[in-house]
């Protein structure tokens, strides 16, 4: 009896210790993600014309050279780690409701996600140089477009809402950019390597 | 319901006594399940999840510790935890009782500090593209969540490599003829006359130990006001 006191009792206390945590950005993103239906970029860029931007998304028919593609993989890797810091200081500012910061870092993902309309050309894949970006980037190209380009909407909401004074928004808008990162990333980047 | 032996020794035969209570039981299966549960979830990019594992994790924790003050004989720290004459002792053969052998004590300790040391880096670390902080990685800079991080996921190899060891001593024992695992899911084992029996611990006591478990990791949820949000 008492045994089956304290099991039920443990049973309801574990719960009740699971309802308080509030999760971080995932959970609501999945929303706000598949806002943005426009049609998917299409890759086709010919070989001509190798800088034109399709839809925001920049995709290279032809691979690059060998010292042009690790050039792009070094800004794509350097701007991959200052989108990462930029997150990571705006998250402790909306913990603290730094306002300011929020919106410096805001401003910073959102320029640095149009940037990377220009990170991914073919030819900056694995078998090239040491990268965690994955083949599937340029098999899938036109779903790989697609998250990019929500990413991009998700950083430039963020930017938004960081522009007014509503801390719930701002929280909000960072649960949807981190939804967006983490579509691509858990589909398209490879594990930490240690 | 404390101090009374179930069975009375007949002719010197190892009788079937009750050695481990329902919370050390649990605590013991629930932890392992949280343990391979955390480790689902982090390689499955569920690491909303795998927070919530670890501070489930962080409240067993804080009961077992608790219970091993004010628990069952055999889930206290002052009945199990022995020095080192006790051990070589043991090693020789000579020790009679119940609950945890005085060689198999270190290894309960061992265990629950390498899992505290990664509950407490996993409190203050963050994920590498910050979209997920530990309860407390506000407290500290991004560069020590970032260290933080990266320990916690070497530690798991220590914890591996302990968990490995413990599996190694249960299939030894089982070839020397003990069966370990049994009696961890039903609290019973063959005893040898002369070991002392299980002294109960209180059910109330139990609860409380549990609620204070629950009641630090809400705490630290949130923050850990007023250190910090």
């Amino acid at each position: 009896m008492r045994s089956k006191l304290i099991a039920a009792a443990v049973a309801c206390a574990s719960l009740a210790a699971c309802s308080g945590w509030k999760s971080g950005q995932a959970n609501s993103a999945q929303g706000n993600i598949s806002k943005d239906n426009r049609p998917p970029a299409t890759a086709k860029a010919s070989a001509v014309t190798n800088g034109a931007m399709t839809n925001g998304m920049v995709m290279l028919a032809v691979p690059l050279p060998k010292d042009r593609a690790l050039q792009v993989m070094k800004v794509r890797h350097d701007g991959m780690e200052a989108i990462g810091d930029a997150n990571k200081a705006l998250h402790r500012a909306l913990g603290s409701s730094d306002i300011p910061t929020v919106r410096a870092n805001a401003a910073k993902i959102a320029q640095l996600s149009q940037q990377a309309s220009t990170w991914f050309p073919a030819g900056t894949g694995p078998d090239v140089g040491k990268t965690r970006a994955k083949p599937d980037i340029w098999q899938n190209s036109e779903d790989f477009a697609a998250k990019l380009r929500a990413f991009q909407t998700a950083a430039r909401a963020l930017q938004l809402a960081a522009g007014g004074n509503d801390v719930g928004a701002m929280n909000a808008r960072f649960a949807a950019l981190g939804g967006a990162c983490k579509a691509c990333h858990d589909k398209y980047r490879a594990e930490e390597s240690r | 319901m404390q101090g009374v032996p179930r069975q009375i020794s007949r002719g010197g035969k190892p009788l079937r006594q009750v050695v481990w209570d329902l919370p050390v039981r649990l605590f013991h299966w629930l932890l392992a399940a949280l343990i391979a549960f955390s480790w689902w979830t982090v390689h499955h990019h569920h690491t909303d999840w795998h927070i919530w594992s670890g501070c489930a994790i962080l409240t067993l924790l804080i009961f077992r510790i608790l219970w091993g003050f004010a628990g069952s004989s055999t889930a206290r720290f002052a009945s199990f935890v022995r020095g080192p004459r006790a051990i070589a002792a043991y090693w020789r053969g000579q020790w009679v009782g119940i609950g945890h052998n005085p060689l198999g004590a270190l290894s309960v300790l061992v265990l629950l500090f390498a899992i505290a040391v990664q509950v407490g880096l996993g409190l203050i670390a963050e994920d590498e593209d910050g979209i997920y902080m530990g309860p407390l990685a506000g407290l500290v800079s991004t560069d020590t969540s970032d260290k933080a991080r990266h320990i916690h996921e070497l530690w798991f190899d220590v914890i591996l490599a302990l968990i490995a060891l413990h599996l190694l001593a249960i299939v030894y024992y089982r070839f020397r003829g003990k069966k370990l695992t049994l009696p961890m899911i039903t609290g019973r084992a063959d005893v040898q006359p002369g070991a002392e029996p299980m002294r109960r611990g209180k059910w109330w006591v139990a609860l409380i130990c549990l609620a204070i478990g629950i009641g630090i990791t809400r705490w630290i949820i949130a923050g850990a006001p007023p250190l910090g949000s």
